[in-house]
């Protein structure tokens, strides 16, 4: 590990942002133990921007994105979601965790509730939506990722590519002005990423804010407006989806983009 | 010796009395199953604590009220509490002083001390993602709780929960000792007037062979329809199934 | 608080110790009794043989179904009178004490669910065993004894940590047919010193104890099967057919 100045005197210096983004990070480590998972992160994202991350395993890239909605909480610098600053609070978290969507690598449904269920718990718990309500609103998103005529169906008789679509769908119902996506399609059978893919990317013309961890390139390059290349828990490079695929900077890129091209 | 070692004339004679020692035990199953669960949750949720202070205690609590042989622990209420100054002259001594009062408290503390194992193992089956996607949705702790991990902690502690209850049912003939005139009772005090060694005892089984029978048939049944999302193929992920079969191996013996 | 004296103490702890050797008697032989009979029961009842499989599924479901005490009370009360119908006159003569009803009863009840445990254990092995066994042309009776039964023991080893707790906590209930153990002992020291908490908490303190330490040593045997299991040669050579 190269020892790295303190990230947290990064931190003051910033100036704020013109337009507040909608994503802040300056400086944000996170430790397990004396591994440092993420080393002093500094990324902007801002509003209705597209951001794909790809990196080696273990190079931090789902610490990160879990850092944004508190999952995992990090111990040094700033992170700003929409405007509110991610403190210990307990009542922070859970006013990021209503505008922050997050889609898993593992779907996480719940197995005992219908796609229409998994997609009317949270507004129903959180917003205080009736039954009738909720239902038209989980409806309306099942419709959206194409999967309205699965509505009644329990995940286990769903397709990877279908319970992923429900999930997406799930994060929708809370009406998030930012999604994260963690590897979204890696669990999938190579059938099943394009429809997966495929309505991920209906989604980001919609405008929303998106963070995305894929090695999908095709998809990197029809989507991001940036890319960004991490590893060993920083960022080593980003830049435009054109630039970073075909004219990577810095040698762990070319190194990185070597091995997943093979 | 005749070849049948039942006397039918006897067995007629005695079903009404049976019958009467078989309600009993229902009541002194059903009644420390309710309040041993009530108790076991707060119990669990200690002994789940990361405060030591918390924890320490309810971790106590199991090992005792789970290690100590149930004859004991009636022994213990009835005989022992009696000794307690205070609680003979407090407001509790109606509980304390009376057999049932006894029975009950015993049976709830025990039956309490297992399902806090149960609902511990069952809880820590729940996957962590599941959990974590609800959190990721905003959903409160409480809420998280009631929706998400009690119900799927249900489904996978089903079995593990009617090994204990149908284990908490056998348990329950010891009552007599605190002149309790339950089924076992029932069918000792008749062997006692007729010295046919046989024909009560024999009746008696059949009475707690179909109640605990009945008791599987119902979580069959719960299972059934609880389980109804992954009638064909199981759905429960593998982290979620490995840690029941450790929960399986700690429950009680598995009928 | 205690109005006990030093010498009358020690007496009543003389008793509790000849009680609790009573009651380890009494368990291991009652386990040893149903570990036996469980492990035979258990590879017999896998015959396809309907009439062997119903007889099985007959024995299983009574004694799990009724309370080990009445099974005490059974073999107690009627043991003489079974064993005349069996043996005749000279069974008839036959006492039944106590130890033996309650060695017999919980050997029989707990004898079905190590039976069970065996069932399982032998079904989920791998079919690469029995067919590696039988390629190499290994005798039935080695097969079992050297190569089978070791591997269901290994897997049955949490579930009869399971019993052998469980068991445990049974043996009181013979002091109820009669038997002097450790209970029997507390109660009558509690009865006679009037300090029934400080004996029981006592006692039950020893159980749990007892309990603990067999615990413990199963988590080490456990441990020690498991890792021997990584270098058997048997093993390893069935599996690869598996
Ligand atoms: N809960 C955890 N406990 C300890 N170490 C962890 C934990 N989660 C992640 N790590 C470590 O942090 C580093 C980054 O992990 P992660 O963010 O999952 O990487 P990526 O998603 O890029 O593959 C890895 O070295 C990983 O081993
Ligand atoms: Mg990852």
């Amino acid at each position: 590990m190269i020892a790295r100045p303190p990230a947290s005197d990064l931190a003051g210096d910033l100036a704020p942002a013109p337009v507040a983004p909608a994503i802040l990070l300056a400086g944000v480590v996170k430790r397990y133990g004396a591994h440092r998972a993420l080393a002093g992160v500094d990324l902007q994202v801002q509003r209705g921007e597209k951001v794909v991350i790809c990196g080696p395993s273990g190079s931090g890239k789902s610490t990160l994105i879990r850092c944004i909605n508190a999952l995992e909480r990090h111990d040094g610098g700033r992170i700003v979601v929409n405007g509110i600053e991610l403190t210990g609070d307990e009542g922070t978290v859970q006013d990021i965790r209503q505008e922050v969507g997050m889609v898993f690598q593992h779907f996480n449904l719940f197995p005992h509730l219908t796609a229409l269920e998994n997609c009317m718990l949270a507004p129903q718990l959180n917003r205080g939506l009736s039954k009738a309500q909720a239902e038209k609103l989980a409806m309306a998103h099942l419709e959206r990722v194409h999967l309205a005529d699965q509505a009644r169906k329990y995940p286990a008789r769903l397709s990877g590519g279908q319970q992923q679509r429900v999930a997406i769908a799930r994060a929708l119902c809370m009406e998030p002005r930012i999604l994260l996506f963690d590897e979204p399609t890696s669990a999938l059978d190579p059938e099943m990423v394009k429809e997966v893919l495929g309505v991920i990317e209906e989604l980001a013309a919609s405008g929303v804010t998106m963070v995305c961890v894929t090695h999908e390139m095709g998809f990197a390059r029809r989507v991001a407006d940036r890319c960004v290349f991490m590893d060993r828990g920083e960022i080593v490079e980003e830049g435009g989806a054109q630039d970073f695929f075909d004219a990577p900077k810095s040698e762990r890129l070319r190194h990185f983009l070597a091995q997943i091209l093979r | 010796m005749n070849a049948l070692p039942i006397d039918l004339d006897l067995a007629w004679e005695s079903l009404p009395a049976l019958f009467d020692g078989l309600m009993v035990t229902v009541f002194l199953t059903v009644l420390p199953l309710i309040i041993g669960l009530a108790l076991a949750f707060p119990i669990c949720f200690a002994r789940m604590s990361s405060r030591r202070a918390l924890a320490l205690p309810a971790e106590t609590f199991v090992v005792f009220f789970r290690g100590a042989p149930l004859l004991i622990l009636l022994y213990l209420v009835y005989y022992g509490l009696g000794q307690i100054e205070a609680l003979r002259n407090g407001p509790f001594w109606i509980v304390f002083g009376s057999p049932f009062g006894c029975a009950i408290v015993a049976l709830s503390l025990n039956h309490a001390a297992y399902m806090v194992e149960v609902l511990r193992g069952s809880l820590l089956a729940v996957p962590h993602g599941i959990v974590e996607a609800s959190e990721a949705l905003g959903i409160t702790r409480r809420n998280i709780f009631l929706w998400v991990r009690m119900p799927l902690a249900l489904r996978y502690g089903l079995k593990a929960y009617q090994n204990e209850v149908v284990s908490f049912v056998k348990g329950t003939a010891i009552v007599s000792v605190v002149t309790i005139t339950d089924l076992m009772a029932v069918a000792n005090s008749i062997f006692e007037q007729t010295y046919d060694p046989f024909t009560p005892i024999l009746c008696a089984a059949a009475f707690y062979w179909a109640f605990v029978n009945l008791i599987r048939v119902g979580f069959t049944f719960w299972g059934g329809w609880l389980n109804r999302h992954n009638a064909e193929d199981v759905a429960m992920p593998g982290p979620g199934r490995l840690a029941l079969a450790r929960l399986a191996g700690r429950a009680k013996v598995m009928p | 608080m205690t109005n006990l004296s030093l010498a009358d103490l020690a007496g009543y702890l003389r008793q509790l110790g000849e009680g609790a050797l009573i009651t380890l008697e009494l368990f291991f032989a009652s386990f040893t009794l149903a570990f036996v009979l469980g492990v035979l029961i258990g590879v017999v009842t896998l015959s396809r043989n309907r009439f062997i499989r119903a007889a099985w599924r007959v024995y299983a479901s009574v004694f799990m179904g009724v309370p080990s005490l009445l099974v005490i009370f059974l073999i107690f009360y009627g043991g003489s009178a079974m064993l005349a119908a069996v043996l005749g006159e000279f069974g008839a003569r036959i006492d039944i004490s106590p130890f033996g009803a309650g060695v017999a009863a919980l050997g029989i009840v707990y004898a079905a669910y190590i039976a069970e445990l065996v069932r399982g254990a032998i079904e989920n092995l791998p079919k690469g065993q029995f067919e590696g066994a039988r390629a190499l042309a290994i005798p039935p009776l080695i097969m079992w004894g050297r190569v089978i039964l070791p591997q269901v023991m290994r897997l049955a080893l949490p579930g009869l940590v399971n019993v052998w707790s469980f068991m445990l906590k049974e043996t009181p209930l013979v002091s109820l047919a009669g038997l002097q153990d450790l209970v029997a002992a507390a109660k009558i020291a509690a009865g006679a010193t009037k300090e029934p908490f400080l004996f029981f908490v006592a006692t039950a303190l020893l159980f749990i104890a007892f309990s603990a330490a067999s615990l413990w040593l199963a988590n080490r045997l456990e441990a020690r099967l498991d890792r021997g299991q990584r270098r058997a040669p048997v093993r390893s050579s069935a599996q690869a057919e598996a």
